[in-house]
C-alpha cells in the first residue's frame, strides 16, 4: 500500500486523462454506437500494448535492459500462431485437429513456447556477457530485431497474411447501442484484464514476485542475500518474450501477420513504458489503457472531422512528450 | 597533442583521397568527370561511380562524427539524430523547389535555414534535457523524431511518402553534371569537420564535455553548469547532422521522409560504436567500413546448390549479424580494440626490457584497457 500512497497524485492524472478522453469522445461522436466502438477498440489496443509493454517494463526495471527485440517477439508470435492455425505452412494441423477452437489454443501455446525459447536463448547466449555495458545491450537487441525480421521474411515471405480460418469467438457478433461488435475484441480485453490482475498477484503475493520486486529496487543487494539473480534474470526475460509472443498470437486473428507489426507496436509500447514510469508495473498497466484509449479516440475524431488518420499514429508520442514535460520520470516513476 | 608522425599519416590519407578519382580513373581507364554528350555530362564509368560511394561515406562520416560529439564525448544518448539530418535535407529541398528565388540564392537560403532550424531545435531539445536524464531523454528525442517523421510522411505539400525530386541545382554543384567538383566540396567539408571536432574536443570546452561524460554531478560540483555544455554539444552536433542531411539531398537530388526515419539515427549510432565511441577516427572508420561493406555486398550473389540468393535481399540479416558480432567481439570498436592491443604490446615489451624476471607475471595478467578510449593521440 505504501507504494500506492507515495504515487497517489499520478492516479489523479491518469484517471482525469481517461475520463477527459471518454467525455471528449462521447461529445464528438455522431451516435452512441461510434462511441462504443471507439471505447472497445481503445481497450483492445490497450490490452495488446500491455502485452508488449509489460515484458519491456519488468525486464527494464530488473535488468536495465531496454529490449528492442520485444516487437520482434510480438511479430513472431503472430506468425507462429497463423502458421499453426492455417492449412499449409511449416506445421499443418488442419487434419490432426479439425476443431478450429482447439487448434487456435494449440496455436497460441505454440507461439508462447517458440517466443519463450528464443527469448531464453537470447538472454543466455547473447545478453549475459553484456550486463556491464547497457548501451551495447541496446545495440545488440536492435541487431537481434533486424535478424528476426529477416528470419521471418525468409521463412514466411514478405506478403502480409490476413486471418482467414475463423473460429468460435472470432466469428461471433453482438449488438449494443444499435451497433454490431465483434466478440473477439471483448475476448482479448477480458484476457488482458485477467493477465494484468494475475501478473500483479504474481508480483505481490509470491516468493518469486518478491524477489523480482526486490531486484527492481537493487539487484546487487538481492544477490548479496544469496539469491541467484542471474537465474531470475533469465526467467523474467523469457517470461517477457513469451508474453509478447502471446500478444502477437492473440492479435493475429484481428490484425493478421506482417513484417512491420513488431516495430509499430514496439514504439507505442516504449511510449507506454516510459510515460508509465520505467520499471513500474502499475504505471505500465495504467499507461497501456491510457495510450490505447487515446489512439482510438483520436483515430475516430480525426477520421470524422479532420479527414486525416495521421494524428492517431502520432498519439502515443504526443502523449509521451506531454507526460514527460509534466513528470520527468513518468507517471509512476521514482523521482531521482 | 597530435604526434607529428600521426599528423603526417592523416595528411597522407587526405592526399590519397584527393587523388582518388584520378587513381581509379587511371586504373580502370575511365574519365573522372564522366562522359560528355552534347553540352551535358553523362555519369558513366568506374571513377564517377566510386566518387558517389565515397561522397556518401564522407557525409555519413560527418553524421557519425556529429553523433559521436554528443554520445561519445559528452555522454548524452540521443535517439533523435535523424531529426536534424532530415530537417536539414527537407529545408534545403523546400528552398530549392518551392520558392521562386534564383537557384544559387535558394541554395544559400536553404542551407542557412536548415542549419538555423537545426540549431533552434537543438536548443529546444537541449533545454528539455534540464529535466530529463539518461534513457528518459533518449526516448524523448525518439518520440519527437518519430512524430516529425510520421508528419512529413503524410504531409501533402512535400508529396507525403513519395517525397520530391530536386530538379533545380546550379550546374557546378549538380552531382549528375559535375560530380568531381561536388566530390571535392564534400571532401573539404568532411576534412574541416574532422579538424573542427578535434579542436573543439581538445579545447577547454571539450574537457568539460568529457568531464560531464565521466560524471555529470561532479562536473557540476566543480562549477561547470552541465546544462550549458550539453546544450553546446547538442547544438553543434545537430548543426553538423543537418549539414550532412543537406549534402545527402544534393547528392541524391531527392527529398523524402526516409531522411527522417530511425535508420538515420541508428546508422550513426552503430558507426560510432563499431568504429569506437569517444575517439576521433572511430566514427569515420565505422562509416567507411559499414558503407563500403554495404556497397560491395549488395552486388554479390551467393549460389547454394541450385538456388541463388542475392545479398541485397538479406542485407538486414547481415547488418544485424554484424551488430551482434561487433558488440560481442569488439566491444570497444575498431579503434578501441586497436588501442587495447597496442597498450598490451607496449606493456609486454616494457616488461621484457625492464625486468626479465617479472616477464611471466605481466604476460599472464590481463591488462585492462583504459575505461573508455578518450582519443587516438
Amino acid at each position: 500500500m505504501a507504494q500506492f500512497r507515495k504515487t497517489g497524485g499520478s492516479w489523479g492524472i491518469v484517471i482525469s486523462m481517461i475520463v477527459g478522453l471518454l467525455i471528449f469522445s462521447f461529445v464528438t461522436s455522431n451516435n452512441p454506437g461510434t462511441f462504443g466502438i471507439t471505447v472497445l477498440s481503445g481497450l483492445f489496443q490497450g490490452m495488446l500494448l500491455f502485452l508488449v509493454a509489460s515484458g519491456l517494463s519488468i525486464v527494464f526495471g530488473l535488468m536495465d535492459v531496454l529490449n528492442f527485440a520485444q516487437g520482434g517477439f510480438f511479430m513472431i508470435g503472430a506468425y507462429v500462431a497463423f502458421d499453426v492455425h492455417h492449412p499449409g505452412g511449416l506445421i499443418d494441423l488442419t487434419n490432426t485437429i479439425p476443431n478450429t477452437d482447439i487448434r487456435f489454443i494449440v496455436a497460441v501455446i505454440a507461439a508462447v513456447i517458440v517466443g519463450g525459447l528464443i527469448g531464453a536463448a537470447l538472454e543466455r547466449g547473447l545478453l549475459r556477457p553484456l550486463y556491464a555495458r547497457p548501451i551495447f545491450q541496446l545495440v545488440l537487441t536492435f541487431g537481434v530485431s533486424l535478424v528476426m525480421i529477416e528470419a521471418v521474411r525468409f521463412i514466411w515471405n514478405t506478403t502480409p497474411y490476413s486471418w482467414t480460418v475463423l473460429f468460435g469467438v472470432r466469428e461471433g457478433y453482438f449488438t449494443l447501442l444499435g451497433q454490431q461488435f465483434s466478440t473477439y475484441r471483448l475476448f482479448v480485453i477480458a484476457i488482458g484484464i485477467v493477465l494484468i490482475v494475475s501478473i500483479a498477484l504474481l508480483l505481490q503475493r509470491t516468493r518469486i514476485g518478491i524477489i523480482i520486486r526486490a531486484g527492481v529496487e537493487d539487484s546487487a543487494m538481492v544477490e548479496a542475500l544469496g539469491i541467484n539473480v542471474r537465474a531470475v534474470f533469465t526467467l523474467v526475460f523469457t517470461f517477457g518474450c513469451a508474453i509478447a509472443a502471446f500478444g502477437g498470437a492473440i492479435a493475429a486473428p484481428f490484425l493478421g501477420a506482417s513484417i512491420g507489426m513488431g516495430s509499430n507496436f514496439l514504439l507505442a509500447a516504449i511510449a507506454v513504458v516510459v510515460l508509465g514510469g520505467m520499471g513500474s508495473y502499475v504505471g505500465t498497466a495504467a499507461g497501456s489503457v491510457l495510450v490505447g484509449l487515446a489512439i482510438a479516440v483520436v483515430a475516430t475524431f480525426s477520421s470524422e472531422y479532420l479527414n486525416q488518420p495521421v494524428w492517431s499514429s502520432m498519439t502515443p508520442m504526443l502523449l509521451l512528450i506531454l507526460v514527460l514535460l509534466l513528470r520527468p520520470s513518468g507517471l509512476f516513476g521514482e523521482r531521482r | 597533442m597530435i604526434k607529428r608522425e600521426r599528423q603526417w599519416l592523416l595528411l597522407l590519407i587526405l592526399a590519397v583521397l584527393i587523388a582518388f578519382p584520378f587513381i581509379v580513373g587511371a586504373l580502370t581507364d575511365s574519365s573522372p568527370t564522366g562522359v560528355p554528350r552534347g553540352d551535358r555530362m553523362i555519369m558513366r564509368g568506374e571513377s564517377v561511380r566510386w566518387q558517389a560511394v565515397l561522397i556518401e561515406v564522407y557525409l555519413l562520416a560527418i553524421l557519425a562524427m556529429s553523433y559521436n560529439l554528443i554520445f561519445g564525448f559528452t555522454g548524452v544518448i540521443s535517439f533523435g539524430h535523424a531529426l536534424f539530418f532530415g530537417l536539414g535535407g527537407y529545408i534545403v529541398g523546400l528552398a530549392l523547389e518551392f520558392t521562386d528565388l534564383p537557384t544559387g540564392l535558394a541554395l544559400i537560403v536553404g542551407a542557412v535555414g536548415g542549419l538555423a532550424t537545426a540549431a533552434l531545435i537543438g536548443l529546444g531539445i537541449g533545454l528539455v534535457s534540464l529535466r530529463l536524464r539518461g534513457v528518459y531523454f533518449a526516448i524523448f528525442t525518439l518520440a519527437i523524431a518519430e512524430m516529425v517523421f510520421i508528419y512529413f510522411g503524410r504531409l501533402q505539400l512535400t508529396r507525403a511518402e513519395d517525397g520530391f525530386a530536386i530538379t533545380d541545382l546550379p550546374t557546378w554543384l549538380d552531382p549528375t553534371q559535375s560530380r568531381l567538383t561536388f566530390y571535392y566540396i564534400v571532401l573539404a567539408i568532411f576534412a574541416l569537420t574532422f579538424v573542427f571536432i578535434r579542436r573543439l574536443v581538445n579545447s577547454p570546452t571539450g574537457a568539460v564535455f568529457k568531464a560531464i561524460r565521466e560524471n555529470e554531478d561532479r562536473a557540476g560540483a566543480i562549477g561547470y553548469n552541465p546544462l550549458t555544455y550539453k546544450l553546446i554539444a547538442i547544438l553543434i552536433g545537430g548543426m553538423l547532422a543537418a549539414l550532412a542531411g543537406i549534402l545527402q539531398v544534393i547528392l541524391n537530388k531527392k527529398v523524402g521522409p526516409e531522411l527522417l526515419s530511425v535508420g538515420f539515427t541508428v546508422d550513426p549510432l552503430l558507426m560510432t560504436i563499431i568504429g569506437g565511441a569517444g575517439t576521433f577516427v572511430g566514427p569515420v572508420l565505422g562509416a567507411a567500413s559499414l558503407h563500403l561493406l554495404d556497397t560491395i555486398l549488395r552486388e554479390q550473389v551467393v549460389t547454394i546448390g541450385t538456388t541463388t540468393i542475392s545479398i541485397s535481399d538479406s542485407w538486414g540479416l547481415i547488418l544485424g549479424l554484424i551488430f551482434i558480432g561487433v558488440v560481442l567481439v569488439f566491444p570497444q570498436g575498431i579503434v578501441g580494440t586497436w588501442m587495447h592491443w597496442r597498450v598490451r604490446r607496449q606493456m609486454r615489451r616494457r616488461a621484457v626490457t625492464e625486468s626479465p624476471g617479472q616477464n611471466a607475471r605481466v604476460l599472464q595478467s590481463d591488462h585492462e584497457p583504459p575505461d573508455r578510449a578518450t582519443s587516438i593521440d
